[in-house]
């Protein structure tokens, strides 16, 4: 083949032509023609497609870094992979993401009103927990981002009418929400640990139910900004013992154990244990959508 | 309070360094929290001591690095 011959040496390329096609002015000719006997100048509009494959396979330096490179690119879209895998399986996180419109009016609803809901159970189907389109108490990670960004939006209007405005504050607005709910994420794990509680919680799934709160502060923000102090303070009591209703049931029926079908019966202690972690972390909630608003409607 | 990120990794650093300078002979065995006597049986129930004391016990280890001593 004429490019394995032309990987050696410089020359090589027109001894890989030659036999082929006559040689033409290839404009991308590094090296003189030396080779002798070939009639030069064959610029018949004829040969326009063999001078096109002539430059193809002139170059087949060009040819070979051509695929050198695809496979090079390929290995380093394998080391990605494989070093994101490492921290976190990016399966499990689409999981979170696979939500449509039904899911999200009528999980929003839920965060707002959830006194009405009966069946709080996440269903399975063979081991695996189904996606948040198709049941509805599925958790996931849309609506706490979105509801993320929509309350940095909302601090930075809040505080354009206030005249406190600068775009540092923005970014620290939206740092200290997120530490928040990080520091809350890694003080929820560890009382879970503590407890020795045997659940599927995920550290996906806990920052999921901590995010619902973004929900939250939205509403009493918006109702500060709508209706001055008063309805800041209607909007902070209505949307925190929504949230408190709605994070006690939903940790409660994912942490007890009589719902785990293991066949021993579950330790007292240990259900005394969780029920404090459920309604200290319902209890937390509140006081953490207060910190994180109040400085806003002033 | 106005956390920023870094701010969150000061924090993390400083509450772990503080849980592996809990020495093991000198301090915790004189509060009786050390773990040589703290986990009786294999019983489902570990309680909420021994799941702490564990939990010191790891961090300490795993904080270890090089030094091989028992820092």
């Amino acid at each position: 083949m004429a490019y394995h011959q032309g990987y050696g040496g410089q020359g090589s390329k027109h001894r890989g032509r030659g036999p082929l096609v006559p040689p033409a002015p290839d404009p991308h000719q590094l090296f003189d023609d030396t080779s002798a006997g070939f009639p030069h100048a064959q610029g018949t509009p004829g040969s326009g497609i063999d001078m096109g494959f002539n430059t193809l396979l002139a170059d087949p330096m060009a040819n070979v870094a051509v695929a050198y490179g695809s496979s090079i690119a390929s290995q380093g879209k394998d080391i990605v992979h494989k070093e994101i895998h490492r921290f976190m399986s990016v399966n499990r996180l689409k999981y979170f993401f696979a939500v449509d419109t039904a899911y999200v009016t009528k999980k929003l609803a839920l965060l707002l009103f959830p006194y009405a809901h009966q069946n709080w159970e996440v269903r399975y189907s063979r081991d695996t927990p189904l996606t948040p389109r198709q049941d509805i108490n599925a958790p996931d990670l849309y609506i706490p981002s979105m509801a993320f960004i929509t309350y940095i939006l909302l601090a930075g209007i809040a505080l354009g009418l206030q005249q406190r405005f600068s775009p540092e504050v923005l970014g620290m607005c939206a740092s200290t929400a997120f530490v928040w709910v990080v520091i809350e994420v890694l003080a929820l794990l560890l009382s879970l640990y503590l407890v020795t509680v045997q659940s599927d919680l995920t550290a996906f799934d806990l920052l999921a139910y901590s995010g619902y709160k973004y929900v939250g502060m939205i509403l009493a923000v918006l109702g500060g900004l709508l209706f001055g102090s008063d309805g800041y303070y209607v909007a902070l009591a209505w949307t925190s013992c929504a949230l408190m209703y709605f994070l006690a049931r939903s940790l409660r029926m994912k942490l007890h154990p009589s719902l785990v079908p293991d066949g021993m019966g579950h330790p007292r202690g240990a259900g005394r244990g969780q029920t404090y972690v459920t309604l200290g972390a319902a209890a937390c909630q509140p006081l953490i959508v207060y910190w994180l608003t109040f400085h806003l409607v002033r | 309070m106005a956390f920023t990120l870094y701010a969150l990794l000061q924090a993390a650093l400083l509450f772990v360094n503080a849980i592996a300078v809990l020495h093991e002979e000198r301090f915790l065995r004189n509060v009786g929290w050390g773990t040589e006597q703290g986990i009786g049986g294999f019983g489902e129930e570990p309680g909420i001591k021994a799941q702490l004391m564990n939990l010191i016990r790891s961090v300490r280890t795993v904080m270890r690095g090089k030094m091989k001593s028992t820092v």
